[in-house]
């Protein structure tokens, strides 16, 4: 196990983040009507035939969404899980179009700060890819 | 990709010397992945700096890209706490926080190297050097401006060894011997004996790019 994995979970502090970004979190939670225009704007997903995984609604719902909803109360294991998502699924090239207005990027950006605050982030000098 | 290498110690410590609340900004970007500015890089060089001075105060934050704006809110919220910035993304990074914050001084932590591929972890090769003129399609995709230790466009120079390396160097393979090795086996050798005009180095100034779909939009 990795000095990353070893480190406890600061939950007080991702909590602070989360309720800095609470307005616009509960504008992506509230408004998100599941239309998938997003989906076709992101050529991630397009070049993934398609997998949901890539839908860059889906990666905000299922990452900052679920840390939202617990309101940070999560442990290292969860982190490392939606480490993926935030990294390896987006590049955050901005080139997603939602007709809402939903800033995807932007939330996505945030999930990052989140996991790195908590020392979750990519160990590419340990070989672990990006993309 | 753009890679870049840490600065020595000594000439970091001495930039920021006589400052006391620094904000070291690491890049989500090239720099991460070429582990030059990334996370743990940032955290390793403040605790460096931490370990000379004591008495400093010296924070850490991470954003996405130093190169693009929309990553920039959570800087401009912390940016002005702070007597100065050292920034460990590329030089284009590094201007572009500076052009943000100018009452802020900020400082490079790293030399950008050059535009490359990863060929493992920790090892990077220079591939190009954006000369804004490529001829990759008449060179067999091996890069001339690059590669050859003369840059030259109308190869080889006669300097070529006769084990195919460069007379400049002996370990470093001719690249004009590649590109005609590589002509020859994709059946097309004869694209060495097209003699290129001379380039007009655009490089020389600083180059701007709109693509040809947004030109209107920018037209104002």
């Amino acid at each position: 196990m990795s000095d990353q994995e070893k480190k406890a979970v600061d939950r007080a502090e991702i909590s602070k983040m989360l309720e800095k970004k609470a307005p616009e979190m509960k504008r992506i939670l509230n408004y998100c009507v599941h239309c998938s225009i997003c989906a076709e704007s992101c050529f991630l997903y397009m070049s993934h035939d398609g997998d949901p995984q890539y839908m860059p609604s889906y990666k905000v719902i299922n990452s900052l969404g679920k840390l939202y909803k617990k309101n940070g109360n999560v442990d290292h294991e969860f982190l490392e899980g939606i480490k993926g998502m935030v990294w390896n699924n987006c590049v955050l090239c901005h080139r997603c179009y939602c007709p809402i207005g939903i800033d995807i990027p932007r939330m996505i950006d945030f999930t990052r700060s989140i996991c790195r605050s908590q020392g979750v982030f990519p160990k590419l000098d340990e070989g672990e890819s990006w993309l | 990709m753009i890679i870049a290498e840490r600065k020595p110690f000594e000439e970091i410590k001495e930039m920021v010397k006589g400052y006391k609340n620094i904000l070291n900004v690491g890049c989500g970007g090239c720099t991460s992945i070429c582990l030059a500015g990334g996370q743990k890089e940032v955290n390793q060089l403040n605790a460096e700096l931490k370990k000379e001075n004591p008495e400093l105060n010296i924070d850490s934050l991470v954003i996405e890209r130093q190169c693009n704006y929309d990553f920039f809110v959570d800087l401009d919220e912390k940016a002005p706490k702070y007597d100065a910035i050292l920034s460990m993304a590329c030089g284009a990074g590094v201007q572009f926080v500076a052009e943000r914050y100018t009452s802020i001084p900020v400082f490079p932590a790293l030399n950008t190297v050059f535009c490359g591929v990863d060929r493992n972890v920790g090892w990077f090769e220079e591939n190009c050097r954006t000369c804004g003129e490529c001829v990759l399609g008449d060179t067999a995709g091996i890069c001339p401006v690059t590669r050859c230790a003369k840059g030259i466009f109308n190869g080889p120079c006669g300097g070529t060894r006769i084990d195919g390396s460069c007379e400049v160097d002996p370990d470093t393979p001719c690249a004009w011997t590649e590109i005609f090795n590589r002509l020859t086996e994709q059946g097309r050798v004869d694209k060495i004996t097209e003699v290129k005009p001379p380039r007009l180095w655009q490089n020389q100034v600083r180059r701007t790019l709109i693509q040809e779909d947004y030109k209107a939009r920018y037209a104002e």
